[in-house]
């Protein structure tokens, strides 16, 4: 569960967030739908501890990320973008390397690694060095990263940028049986199609503001179209209508 | 510690597989004992035996003596047979046509020498002509007297007695001092590849955003890159005393009357003072490889800061101001191995306070760099 109330952050002149307020649950997954600068990015990196906010707080199952931040993190798992893979470890021991930071003893992260390298069928590229991997590959690398030590929410910046139709597929398939095993899985995107197929809630982003929350359907009905895509339009784009 | 240990190992193995790393490490190891072989071979050979000195004589035929006493002292003409003509210096010296006659009669004998004074690579050698000729004077003026009854010594009212106190081990000071300074630069070039890397290049990887958002503090992430910053330098420092200890014996020290023997003893006393050294250098570079923004501009700013060291432990061997630098970082530790390789004394006091004055930084720059690394800027490059 997480839960982030009222935040505000300024970036050199941008009001990067804006008052922004809002939860996504366990067992669901909520997307961060929002144009390019809507600010999803900085949200997520709140979230995480990484920036400070200006205003307002982000709590992981209930702690505060400001004020007790390992305890926080502790329940999260990140699949940022870019990736950031050492590209001399294989994925074998850069995952057991984040299990390990996680707080994992080296036998526990090394039975782990195991584990989610045969969930997500790594096994052929588990001990090669990720230098050279395709976008695929390196994908699902750190995906495996992210959820090795089975954190209760996880947060996925961009996933499916630069992916083709079968890891993202296979991207999906792994985000629903996490969803069915119970986790918070949190993710932003700008792309229409995932944020459908995937959201159990969609919260929709512009200039660092909520605009508007609720699930594809929902979003649909109260804009009075058909497609997710043109109620999306219709929810940012009231500004820029006007203007035109 | 636990999640520290985690992050040395995985640094350690990332640096063993870079090559980039691995390799300024060993290069500089390896390269320097040898270079520094290389020089000091030449250096020695110019020190102890004066080269012979060719000029051009004229008339040499009218002073068969005055040549003989030069030839003696390595003051050769360029008839001489054995002589190249590139070896000949442009110094000539004309023995004036009745300078047989002129000395029989117990006259002032001429001799001109020519030589362009200005030139500075010829004025060691004038001297030297210079000094061998009033040599010879002196000694034609003594005789003359003695054959007139005369003691030579009533020509002599100020008797000058030179007494050199410089033993074998001080001449070779400056020796020493280079030799040693290498070893100890050897913790500041090591690692500092690694260091770049693991800083400036994880970020410009996008691994750092990634590193910070796992449950760790930043002292650990601080502590677990320091630790391996210092594992690599000190792995260099032991790699270049092992190569030196074998280089060296190659060097001819015994014609300098002292030598420089890498003993066990040294290599232990040097990597114990290394630590402390190491650190800094460790703490040093990360911290100055975090505050630029990618891995190219951390290389330009470090080669910058390496000059401090390099110019501290200059001055040491120099012996510029000696008496601050023996109480500052790498001066301190240079001076305190030199004084044991030279068998005298270790000056502990000056060590003692000068490698806690090292830890002193090193824990001043960790500080920092904690700080940095929890400055939304320094992560993001905002």
């Amino acid at each position: 569960m997480i839960t982030v109330t009222n935040l505000s952050k300024k970036i050199g002149d941008v009001q990067a967030l804006d008052n922004l307020s809002f939860s996504a649950h366990d067992g669901h997954i909520t997307g961060l739908l929002g144009p390019n600068g809507a600010g999803k990015t900085t949200c997520l990196r709140t979230v995480f501890g990484l920036l400070a906010a200006d205003e307002g707080h982000a709590e992981i199952d209930g702690i505060d990320v400001a004020k007790e931040p390992t305890k926080a993190k502790a329940q999260l798992g990140l699949f940022p973008d870019p990736f950031g893979l050492y590209e001399r470890l294989s994925p074998r021991e850069y995952i057991s390397y984040f299990a390990e930071l996680s707080g994992m003893s080296k036998n526990d992260a090394k039975q782990a690694t195991q584990n989610v390298i045969a969930q997500l069928k790594l096994e052929d590229i588990a001990d090669r060095r990720c230098k050279g991997f395709s976008q695929g590959q390196r994908m699902k690398t750190a995906l495996a990263q992210a959820i090795v030590h089975k954190p209760t929410n996880i947060i996925l910046d961009e996933p499916t940028r630069g992916l083709d139709v079968m890891s993202t597929r296979l991207l999906r398939d792994i985000l629903l049986s996490l969803k069915a095993a119970g986790h918070c899985v949190l993710f932003s995107s700008h792309v229409m199609q995932e944020v459908a197929a995937l959201c159990d809630q969609v919260i929709v982003m512009a200039d660092g503001k909520v605009v508007a929350t609720g699930s594809p359907e929902e979003l649909c009905q109260q804009t009075g179209k058909d497609s997710l895509e043109d109620a999306f339009i219709q929810l940012i784009g009231t500004d820029e209508g006007i203007a035109a | 510690m636990k999640t520290v240990i985690a992050m040395v190992r995985k640094e350690l193995i990332d640096a063993m597989r870079d090559k980039r790393s691995v390799m300024a490490g060993l290069y500089y190891a390896i390269g320097t004992p040898l270079l520094m072989c290389g020089m000091f071979m030449v250096l020695i050979g110019q020190l102890s035996s004066p080269e012979d000195l060719n000029i051009n004589i004229t008339n040499s035929d009218n002073a068969p003596d005055l040549v003989r006493f030069l030839n003696n002292r390595g003051i050769n003409a360029s008839t001489d047979e054995g002589v190249s003509v590139k070896d000949v210096k442009d110094i000539e010296l004309i023995i004036s046509d009745d300078y047989a006659e002129n000395m029989a009669k117990a006259k002032p004998a001429e001799v001109t020498l020519i030589a362009d004074n200005s030139n500075e690579k010829l004025q060691k050698s004038i001297r030297r002509v210079e000094l061998q000729l009033q040599a010879y004077s002196s000694e034609m003026g003594s005789l003359r007297l003695i054959a007139r009854g005369i003691n030579p010594a009533v020509v002599q009212p100020v008797k000058v007695i030179v007494e050199d106190q410089a033993t074998p081990d001080s001449k070779g000071g400056f020796i020493l001092g280079i030799a040693i300074f290498t070893m100890i630069y050897s913790v500041f070039i090591s690692g500092m590849n690694l260091a770049i890397d693991t800083s400036a290049g994880e970020r410009e990887r996008n691994s750092l955003a990634l590193l910070l958002s796992h449950p760790i503090s930043t002292r650990q992430l601080v502590l677990g890159k320091i630790i391996a910053v210092t594992c690599f330098a000190l792995l260099g420092l032991l790699l270049i005393l092992l190569v030196s200890k074998f280089a060296y014996t190659f060097v001819p020290w015994q014609e300098l009357g002292f030598s420089v023997n890498i003993s066990p003893d040294f290599m232990g006393l040097m990597l114990f003072i290394g630590i402390p050294l190491a650190i800094m250098a460790a703490t040093l570079q990360l911290f100055v490889s975090f505050m630029a923004k990618s891995f190219k501009e951390a290389q330009s700013y470090l080669t910058m800061v390496l000059f401090v060291p390099l110019a501290l432990s200059m001055a040491a061997s120099y012996n510029i101001a000696p008496d601050v630098l023996e109480w500052l970082p790498v001066s301190g530790q240079q001076q305190a191995l030199m004084a044991f390789i030279k068998g005298r004394e270790i000056p502990m006091l000056q060590l003692l306070v000068s490698s806690g004055a090292t830890l002193v930084l090193s824990v001043a720059l960790a500080l920092g760099l904690e700080k940095l690394l929890k400055s939304e800027k320094v992560v993001f490059g905002l």
